[in-house]
């Protein structure tokens, strides 16, 4: 068992070497791919080094990369705290969700980018149109996930509840803000993933800084190397921070990561 | 209260309230929104236009032509890329998606190809796409790729990996071969998710169409609202943002209802 | 052909000074949906529990026997009939109606511990006297050892267990268990059985009991209450001999006493008819 897991890590390494020896291939001087159209891989790797210490239109990567990730956490958070209440309020009262819902229903099918140009027509290029994109595309998520975990609730629990002298408010608050929490987490990482990709695109239309930016202006300057250390470090970002919400529900639910265990 | 007269009038089921209360309040949006521009002019009609400005503008842009095309032309161009990138992103992606399951090998050596365009965005492609195809019909295809594709891969492997071996099992001992027991049993077996995996990235190509064509492009309903900023016409945002809406609604209620003709044998469910 | 309960509940209660009994349920009808149209699971129902006693309510699957249950508990209304303790319309349920369900119902994010100290916490018993209670449960129970562990990594019989003392540790008046050893293993519910005989001959809690094994029924019942089909009815009502031998003693043995292997031929004969019979 443990021993085929070593062999698919080893694979998976092994695979990732391949394509970077076949990318490195295809790009050699006199290859054929020219690297205006695709970099060689050590000049990528040259170009993330000299990015990291030198300003790259206006900034270091490092302050391009806090750039994007202020606006992203923010919008994000600021959706969270509108999300997770109204979902599980909407989930919990129901004529709540009568009168919520359709208007949100009317908004969801809409792009979360389509509304940029609104915001900026109404809020400026500055940072707030930005949040406020984010903040749409997470609130979604959110919102849906939260109310879907109300929903997900074992009716049962409730009842067992009240049979044991719980009223409403002490069952919304011990029972069904904690049993949802697995569910929030999961809820996190999706409304995270959707604010981060709406960013990116967010940053390529109008930003001063941050890695969209980053992209839209090495494209246009022909720096595709500089495009690439954006590309890979938008996915690396992603990566990190879902995966850093995963870890979270180690200690806000650990109940929901155990085994269970048989007798 | 609400619902005794609600009761009174007829209205008994949860559903029939609901109803009653969204139309209430959707109304009540309506009319706040009439008050804020039409009747009271709370709010600038360069900030907010009134309903009838947007319903105005809306007949213009069917009628005459707005940057070279009428609405329809904007919406047939937008289809256009959309299709061409879920039709590549779907002829790929199952045939891939379909190999992850049947050999791992090829799945470990392809994947970290396919996790690449899994994990960056697909707003992030939307430069790389710019400098390799400039502004063409092929940058937004493949922005709309990238959206679409992992999600039919995905799916599609997991398709073939849930058939129960016992269909594969029962088609070997019936004689079949390796290709016809995959063309009979598995593909059919795994339709359905790999359907749900179309269905996904046709939404997902959708969202990404808009954000494609909002960076690059002279026509197309993203382009229609990036116009709209630059000429500082709310109406014509809305008017963008209200058609973006509902072709997208459109398009995942005919998929969902194609799905009984695509897919007879499965229960029609959920 | 069937004896109306209402014969042998009068034919009990007539002795004009007696107290009410500790929980009745009274010509409890029960549709599920709009009346006439819906689903008809109870039909016209009257059970009493005495103070003390311990009755088993069994019926084949479907009956309804949940349904007199969740009624009886107040998580339902019932659609005629009503729900009554000491004589007194019962209310919104509470914790002087204790319930043990089939499936458990632990919450999932809180420990054993936290779990049996929920009811008291949301009464306000203070916290020394909680810490009193638990310890008291646990022991009883047998569950020092897992008090800080999750449901999820107890095995079905232990959070049974825990089901079971966070249903008592509330002290109930009246407690009511629907099926609570259904979904374990056999050996697991032998014990449990046990065990709640011993609580029942102790304490002298007042119980109604749910279960399709008449086996069960006879071993732990004081009365037997035979349900029809559904819509359940009340086919016959089963005096069983109080403070015999075989009740005291473990189930095993209590199945191969000749009065308990009679009983238990004639309650199954009443189960059967609503099982086979169309
Ligand atoms: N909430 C409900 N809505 C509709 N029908 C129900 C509901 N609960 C139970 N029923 C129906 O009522 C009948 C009795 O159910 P139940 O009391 O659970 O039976 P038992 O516990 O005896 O197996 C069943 O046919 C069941 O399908
Ligand atoms: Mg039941």
């Amino acid at each position: 068992m443990d021993q085929s897991r070593t062999l698919q890590v080893a694979a998976g390494l092994g695979a990732v070497l391949a394509w970077i020896v076949i990318w490195a291939w295809l790009t050699r001087p006199g290859g054929p791919v020219p690297t205006l159209y695709f970099p060689a891989p050590d000049d990528v790797w040259a170009k993330f080094v000299r990015m990291w210490q030198r300003p790259y239109i206006g900034s270091t990567l490092p302050n391009h990369i806090l750039a994007s990730l202020y606006i992203v956490l923010t919008g994000w958070g600021l959706a969270a705290l509108v999300g997770i209440p109204l979902g599980i309020a909407m989930a919990w009262w129901k004529r709540l969700k009568w009168i919520v819902f359709p208007t949100f229903q009317l908004i969801r099918p809409v792009p979360p980018l389509a509304w940029i140009p609104l915001t900026i027509l109404w809020l400026g290029i500055g940072d707030s149109a930005r949040i406020s994109v984010v903040f749409i595309a997470a609130l979604v998520p959110w919102l849906m996930n939260s109310m879907l975990a109300v929903y997900s609730i074992d009716r049962l629990l409730l009842d067992a509840a009240k049979t044991l002298g719980a009223n409403d408010r002490q069952i919304l608050t011990r029972v069904v803000c904690r049993t949802a929490l697995p569910t929030l987490v999961a809820a996190a990482r999706m409304a995270l993933g959707s604010a981060w990709s709406t960013l990116v695109a967010a940053e390529i239309l109008a930003a001063t800084a941050g890695l969209g930016y980053v992209a839209v202006n090495a494209s246009q300057l022909l720096d595709t190397d500089v495009l690439l250390v954006a590309m890979f470090m938008i996915g690396i970002l992603g990566i990190g921070m879902t995966g850093l919400i995963g870890l979270t529900q180690n200690w806000l639910a650990p109940w929901s990561v155990l085994g269970a265990r048989r007798d | 209260m609400i619902e005794k007269r609600l009761e009174r009038m007829g209205v008994m089921t949860d559903r029939g309230k609901a109803t009653a209360y969204g139309i209430f309040s959707l109304s009540l949006l309506l009319i706040l929104w009439i008050c804020a521009t039409s009747l009271f002019q709370w709010i600038e009609p360069r900030v907010l236009p009134s309903p009838t400005r947007v319903i105005g503008q809306f007949a213009w842009i069917l009628t005459e032509p707005f940057s070279g095309l009428r609405l329809p032309g904007h919406i047939l161009s937008s289809l256009e890329r959309w299709g061409w990138g879920v039709l590549t992103a779907g002829l790929i992606g199952i045939p891939v998606g379909v190999f992850f399951a049947w050999n791992p090998w090829f799945r470990t050596f392809v994947n970290p190809v396919f996790e690449l365009i899994h994990f960056i965005p697909p707003f992030a492609y939307i430069p790389l796409a710019v400098l390799w195809f400039g502004a063409s019909t092929a940058t937004q295809a493949m922005v709309v790729f990238v959206a679409a594709f992992p999600s039919i891969v995905i799916n599609s492997q997991l398709g073939v990996a849930q058939v129960e071996k016992i269909y594969i099992d029962a088609a070997r001992v019936l004689g079949a071969s390796q290709l016809r027991t995959l063309w009979r049993v598995i593909l059919p077996a795994a339709a359905p998710s790999i359907y749900t995996g179309l269905r996904i990235a046709i939404s997902n190509g959708w969202m990404a169409l808009v954000g494609a064509e909002l960076v690059v492009g002279k026509v197309g309903l993203g382009f229609m609202i990036a116009q709209g900023q630059e000429n500082a016409s709310v109406a014509t945002i809305f008017v963008g943002i209200i058609t973006i809406g509902c072709l997208g609604v459109l398009i995942d209620t005919l998929v969902q209802r194609t799905e009984r003709f695509v897919l007879p044998w499965r229960k029609v469910a959920s | 052909m069937e004896q109306s309960a209402g014969k042998m509940a009068s034919g009990t209660t007539d002795p004009a000074p007696e107290a009410p009994a500790k929980l009745e349920l009274r010509n409890i009808s029960k549709w599920f949906g709009p009346e006439g149209e819906g689903v008809h699971a109870v039909d016209d129902c009257s059970i009493e529990v005495k103070k003390g006693e311990f009755i088993v309510v069994v019926g084949p699957s479907g009956c309804g026997k949940s349904t007199l249950m969740t009624v009886g508990a107040g998580l339902e209304e019932p659609t005629h009939g009503e729900v009554l303790v000491d004589g007194k319309p019962a209310g919104p349920p509470g914790p002087t109606r204790s319930v043990v369900f089939q499936k458990f119902a632990l919450f999932p994010s809180e420990t054993v511990e936290q779990n049996i100290k929920f009811g008291l916490q949301m009464t306000g018993v203070s916290a020394a006297e909680q810490e009193a209670r638990l310890a008291e449960q646990l022991k009883i129970m047998g569950l020092e050892q897992f008090r800080k562990s999750y449901p999820s990594e107890l095995s079905g019989g232990m959070q049974q267990r825990v089901a079971i003392a966070r249903a008592l540790v509330m002290q109930p008046e009246i407690l009511l268990m629907d099926e609570p050893f259904g979904a374990l293993d056999a050996q697991t519910r032998t014990i449990l059985q046990e065990e709640v005989q011993r609580l029942h001959r102790e304490k002298h809690y007042t119980v109604l009991f749910i279960t399709h094994s008449v086996e069960e029924a006879v071993y732990l019942g004081d009365r037997v209450v035979v349900m029809t089909r559904r819509p359940g009815r009340i086919k016959r009502v089963i005096e069983l001999p109080r403070d015999v031998a075989w009740k005291t003693g473990d189930i095993e043995l209590a199945s191969e006493h000749p009065e308990f292997i009679e009983f238990r031929r004639e309650i199954w004969g009443l189960v059967r008819e609503e099982i086979v019979s169309i």
